[in-house]
């Protein structure tokens, strides 16, 4: 079997793909892209469907075989399935639903608010050549506004408050349990991608955090995504951003 | 109402779910319920009376969303989320494939439809069925309705539902949205007997939920000439025991729309 990762700075969604191929010990041969400057959609499988429609936004890319796999979190249960011990998902059906739903609410509700936030103060630049050739148009039209700074008060507020209901969140989760679903697993990975950015961006929403900040140093501190960061090639790969998914449109 | 199909009746079945009709996001873990073969205890919900705002039902699920399932003592939310626990959960046939990249594509094409395209064919559907079906009703009555939503962007939605405000550019884009989407489905099941993989999965439940009516909803871009994949597929779901055991719950015309799939031949508009 053949894969390649076509990954990002350790961050966000490249984060949770890196350290998850990483904890699993997948052979991948690795392959870094700018998905800052929209390099993903020059590459050769870009205008594969299900490349090109990822609703995750600028996201790694997994090709298996000639297929190119695209959306993080189910990248990484592909990966969790393929890979070597341990498991990073519960065996237990309902610790299993638990994480699912814990993914989907961070998918849903807290990337699009950090990506809107990260892209807000480290803006993503791609020349009008690479706008051109992305596939999705609802995808082409946030990078437009991105790159011409269009971010509105009213959803940069918005996001904050996202921000600091997902820590919420995790304060309350951890109350009493070191991880938020069972051991160790891809809801932990997933959770530290796209939060580690914003305690820098939002820092009200981590003060008085205890649990979190110990938990986001623990996250840190497993093997998997230390290896993981230590592959960036920016001082900071935190303050590295690209265009993520949409604010819900209505709902 | 008890729906048991293996365990007797008289038997009270250890699942119970919530949900309204079977469409979109109820009628998903009903489906995959009915298809592993598993009892369970029907409660209905009328969301066009915002049964799923009232206290009892808050007092299952606090969000106030509809579908909700409750095995033994334990409340699960998110249908598709749903889906996944009901498969590993029981036995009965699988619902997801074996081959783990199988599996990614799966996930990948519920979350597109889940998050992308659904919502898009749920403003149309809203603004042309939930909207005009409580419209009537007294203004303060649906007001305070509105004001028990626990989440304030269900409150919204069906504020713009009630009153019709979807703007212009937004039904526009649904629009856009959905001919993508019908575009892209017709594709991918050009590649394989199903959407996913070569097995029948929780992808073609969800799939099914979304796009079961589309010949009557969108004529001009879904039928049996521009289609043909798609109909086939919604044809061989629609055949499927489980399905007509579903549908047969459904109490509104809106679901009623799936007979048009009895139809040998479903040609475009005549011009």
């Amino acid at each position: 079997m053949s894969m390649t990762l076509y990954h990002g700075e350790p961050n966000g969604p490249s984060l949770t793909v890196l350290a998850t191929l990483i904890a699993k010990q997948v052979p991948a041969e690795l392959r870094y892209i700018d998905l800052a400057r929209g390099q993903r959609h020059t590459l050769p499988f870009a205008q594969q469907p299900l490349v090109a429609m990822s609703i995750e936004g600028e996201g790694p890319v997994l090709v298996v075989d000639g297929e190119a796999m695209s959306d993080s979190v189910f990248i990484a249960c592909y990966l969790d399935d393929v890979g070597q011990a341990p498991a990073l998902r519960p065996a237990e059906p309902y610790a299993r639903w638990e994480m699912m739903r814990w993914c989907r609410q961070m998918i849903e509700r807290t990337a699009p608010a950090a990506a809107y936030l990260g892209c807000h103060a480290h803006p993503p630049r791609a020349d009008a050549g690479i706008l051109e050739k992305i596939g999705s148009v609802d995808l082409r039209a946030r990078w437009q506004q991105s790159t011409a700074g269009q971010f509105s008060a009213e959803q940069l507020a918005d996001s904050r408050t996202k921000i600091g209901l997902a820590v919420e969140r995790i304060e309350e989760r951890l109350a009493d349990r070191e991880w938020l679903i069972g051991a160790f697993s891809i809801a932990d990975l997933e959770s530290f991608a796209w939060l580690a950015g914003m305690v820098s961006l939002v820092p009200e929403a981590f003060a008085a955090r205890g649990r979190t900040a110990a938990w986001l140093a623990r996250v840190r501190a497993t093997p998997a995504v230390a290896r993981a960061l230590a592959l960036a090639r920016s001082a900071d790969p935190a303050a590295s951003w690209s265009v993520g998914p949409e604010i819900n449109r209505w709902g | 109402m008890q729906h048991l199909q293996k365990e007797g009746v008289g038997l009270m079945a250890s699942v119970t779910l919530y949900h309204w009709e079977p469409n979109a996001n109820s009628g998903k873990p009903m489906l995959a319920l009915m298809e592993k073969g598993v009892a369970f205890n029907s409660r209905y919900l009328d969301l066009l009376n915002f049964d799923q705002h009232k206290p009892e039902y808050l007092a299952v699920n606090p969000q106030g969303t509809i579908p909700a399932m409750l095995h033994a003592d334990r409340v699960l939310t998110e249908s598709t989320a749903i889906m996944e626990y009901v498969d590993e959960a029981f036995p009965g046939p699988r619902l997801m494939p074996e081959d783990p990249r199988d599996r990614w594509r799966v996930r990948w094409w519920m979350k597109f439809m889940d998050q992308w395209l659904g919502p898009s064919f749920s403003m149309i559907g809203w603004s042309v069925f939930v909207g005009p079906s409580v419209r009537s009703r007294d203004p303060k009555e649906l007001e305070a309705a509105v004001e028990r939503i626990p989440l304030p962007e269900r409150r919204v939605a069906w504020r713009k539902a009630i009153t019709g405000q979807f703007s212009a550019e937004e039904m526009a884009e649904s629009r856009r949205r959905v001919a993508q989407g019908i575009r892209m489905l017709e594709h991918e099941l050009a590649q394989r007997p199903w959407l996913a993989s070569n097995h029948y999965s929780l992808a073609d439940i969800n799939g099914f939920n979304l796009a079961y009516a589309l010949p009557l909803s969108q004529p001009t871009l879904s039928n049996d000439e521009l289609t043909p994949n798609i109909l086939r597929w919604l044809r061989a779901i629609y055949a499927r025991p489980a399905t007509k055991a579903c549908w047969a719950l459904g109490r509104t015309s809106l679901v009623k729309r799936v007979t048009i799939l009895e139809q040998p031949h479903i040609g475009g508009p005549v011009a």
